[in-house]
């Protein structure tokens, strides 16, 4: 006699061939192409003419040199620095957002207009606006501030990265707030309420009851911030002060030299970027969990 | 303890009057309900009381000092929703010491004031657990004690039950009736539950579209409602068309009805008369002491547990009549039923 299948097998089975389609994106393209970036930084590009595999020459010439760790303090700096510059302004957006006034839905019209622009369009943006032939040190200039427009302070093309922060920051914070503001809609007026009639002031409310509320947005909405922003090149390309770059402009030249060989050791910038990136974001969610768990929420 | 005055209260939103002009005095350690169906203004009205909501015109004095437009946070007052607002991130004694720590109090104070109202609501052990790890009943009961907790003059009850079951809900409106008889407390509850109201309530107002209907105690509102609709919503009533026609007596079309001395006879106009259903009696035998005696023929019966509802035709209109389930009458039956002439009342 022939036996027939559970119920609960045929389903696992339906839901494994319905899963399919995205499974072999996934696998084929992110993880193939994931493990042939860690092959090649280990050495192994035939197609290239080169097979030193295993080697670690890659990662030991990128990590002795100094210039490294400076393109690593960079990226993480622009990263950090537009991520928490974001939130500072995302969080009050938001909770404005979540209260009715006379002119809010222009307000959050006007919030989200960024998250339409193309990011190059807001790097021609900053040029335009920043830059020291741009409309403010042309204005300062009119305006007898300063004798000539080459006098403005430099904004853009160097280290401290203002111009290349201000695009983050700007492209970013309808995002944060977006998604911060969903979190406040669902948390409701409830709990605020309660404490205001408790005699709590705003401030107290603030951060007593709102922003621990509110944490799980911050947390997600800084976690996919900042792995956006510690890999982005373009903003830093064309923003930045030149060598040392950051690691993705590092990866980037690499990649465009004529020479196939520097392909191996732009995919040794590239893993080293994932690795720190995955440590930073690891420990970050370590963090964050142990907080939660000390509240009781996970 | 603190008197209440809502002298003239309104609230317009986007031009609909939500309260309109209400005035209702609350006397101190008074327990008054306001009760009436969902979009009333009943909540409305306790927000302007509390200062979530500022009125668009009028005025409310707490002891005959207004306090129309002072912030929520110095009106002193503790509210307890629907939805109880506890902090989710917050231990019970931490949710419970809110109002004490952002008031500036020692937390050694905090702490002994904590465990004297954890004992009282019966949380103690509950302490270190977070707001979702306890039952809806727990919710409120850490709820009252984090309001109570900060000695507020005037307790303010919105719907603190509607989340509730059935069960957990009576043994609520215990516990809260033991609370305001010990602290005394001048209380302000919502609620859209007339059994609630009439249970826990020294006085009720009755509110349909932003009013009060009518402000009295709870067996006058029942016995004796000001008009058809509080009748209604009071709870289950026969309501028929008469015509007063002599003094003490009615023409209905149930035929003549005598009026009780307390039956709003005064009034002259043809005009509506209420009995409520558990007021009317199926009588075996009928004598000569009776009043108001009708025949009628039983059209449909509904077992309620304890109670039997029969609906009867009568003449050529109908009556409901409740009766205790112990007697069991058939479909199609013939009975005599006395509606008791102090029973019957006349809306206004």
């Amino acid at each position: 006699m022939m036996r027939t299948a559970s119920p609960a097998f045929m389903q696992n089975l339906r839901d494994v061939v319905e899963m399919t389609p995205l499974l072999v994106v996934l696998l084929g393209l992110f993880g193939g192409a994931l493990v042939l970036g860690l092959l090649q930084s280990f050495g192994y590009a035939p197609w290239f003419g080169i097979n030193e595999f295993p080697t670690t020459r890659y990662f030991e010439r990128l990590w002795l040199s100094s210039d490294f760790w400076f393109s690593l303090g960079l990226t993480l700096y622009y990263a950090f620095a537009a991520t928490l510059i974001g939130l500072v302004i995302s969080v009050p957006l938001s909770i404005a957002l979540s209260k009715r006034f006379k002119a809010s839905r222009l307000f959050s019209a006007l919030i989200r207009l960024p998250l339409m622009v193309p990011y190059t369009v807001g790097i021609a943006l900053a040029l335009v606006m920043l830059g020291n032939g741009g409309l403010l040190s042309r204005m300062s200039a009119g305006l007898g501030l300063i004798d000539d427009p080459s006098q403005f302070v430099q904004i853009l093309k160097t280290h401290g990265g203002c111009g290349i922060i201000l695009v983050y920051v700007w492209k970013q914070v309808p995002f944060m707030t977006l998604n911060l503001s969903a979190v406040l809609a669902r948390t409701g007026d409830d709990t605020v309420e309660a404490a205001m009639v408790l005699g709590a002031s705003s401030r107290q409310i603030f951060w007593r009851v709102t922003l621990p509320q509110i944490m799980p947005g911050i947390v997600s909405a800084s976690l996919i911030c900042f792995a956006f922003n510690i890999g982005a090149f373009e903003a830093p390309l064309i923003l930045g002060g030149g060598y040392p770059d950051t690691l993705p402009v590092l990866a980037w030249r690499y990649f465009q030299d004529a020479n196939y060989a520097f392909q191996l050791q732009g995919m040794a910038v590239v893993v080293s970027l994932a690795l720190v990136s995955g440590l930073f974001l690891a420990a970050y969610l370590q963090g964050y969990r142990r907080f939660e768990r000390a509240r009781g929420r996970v | 303890m603190t008197q209440v005055q809502l002298k003239n209260l309104s609230k317009v939103f986007s031009g609909t009057p939500a309260v309109d002009a209400i005035n209702v005095d609350v006397a101190c350690g008074e327990f008054l309900v306001l009760l009436g169906p969902s979009g009333c203004g009943k909540t409305t009205s306790l927000r302007m009381v509390c200062g979530l909501e500022q009125p668009t015109s009028g005025s409310i004095w707490f002891n005959g000092q207004e306090v129309t437009n002072l912030p929520v946070q110095k009106r002193k007052v503790g509210l307890v929703s629907q939805r109880f607002g506890l902090f989710p991130h917050m231990t019970v004694e931490q949710n419970v010491a809110f109002g004490l720590s952002v008031g500036g109090m020692a937390e050694s104070e905090q702490k002994r004031h904590v465990g004297e109202m954890l004992e009282i609501v019966r949380l103690t052990d509950f302490a270190g657990r977070f707001p979702a790890q306890l039952s809806g009943g727990q919710m409120q009961r850490v709820a009252i004690a984090r309001t109570l907790v900060t000695r507020p003059k005037v307790l303010l009850l919105d719907e603190p039950m509607a989340s509730l079951d059935t069960l957990l809900r009576a043994e609520m409106r215990q516990f809260i009736r033991d609370l305001h008889e010990e602290y005394g407390m001048t209380t302000l509850l919502v609620t859209h539950d007339q059994i609630e109201a009439m249970d826990l309530a020294d006085r009720i107002a009755v509110m349909f579209d932003g009013r009060v209907a009518q402000l009295a105690a709870p067996d006058e509102i029942y016995q004796q409602p000001a008009d058809e609709r509080t009748a209604r919503f009071m709870g289950h009533s026969n309501i028929f068309d008469c015509t007063p026609v002599s003094d003490g007596y009615v023409e209905s079309l149930f035929g003549p009805l005598k009026l009780g001395a307390g039956s709003n006879r005064g009034l002259k106009l043809p005009r509506k008369a209420m009995v409520r259903y558990e007021s009317i009696r199926i009588v075996e035998s009928v004598d000569q002491s009776q009043s108001n005696v009708v025949s009628g023929t039983i059209t449909r019966a509904e077992f309620l547990g304890a109670m039997m509802r029969y609906t009867l035709q009568v003449g050529e209109g109908f009556l409901t009549v409740e009766e205790a389930s112990s007697f069991k009458r058939k479909t199609g039956e013939a009975v005599s039923l006395t509606l008791p002439p102090e029973q019957i009342w006349l809306l206004q």
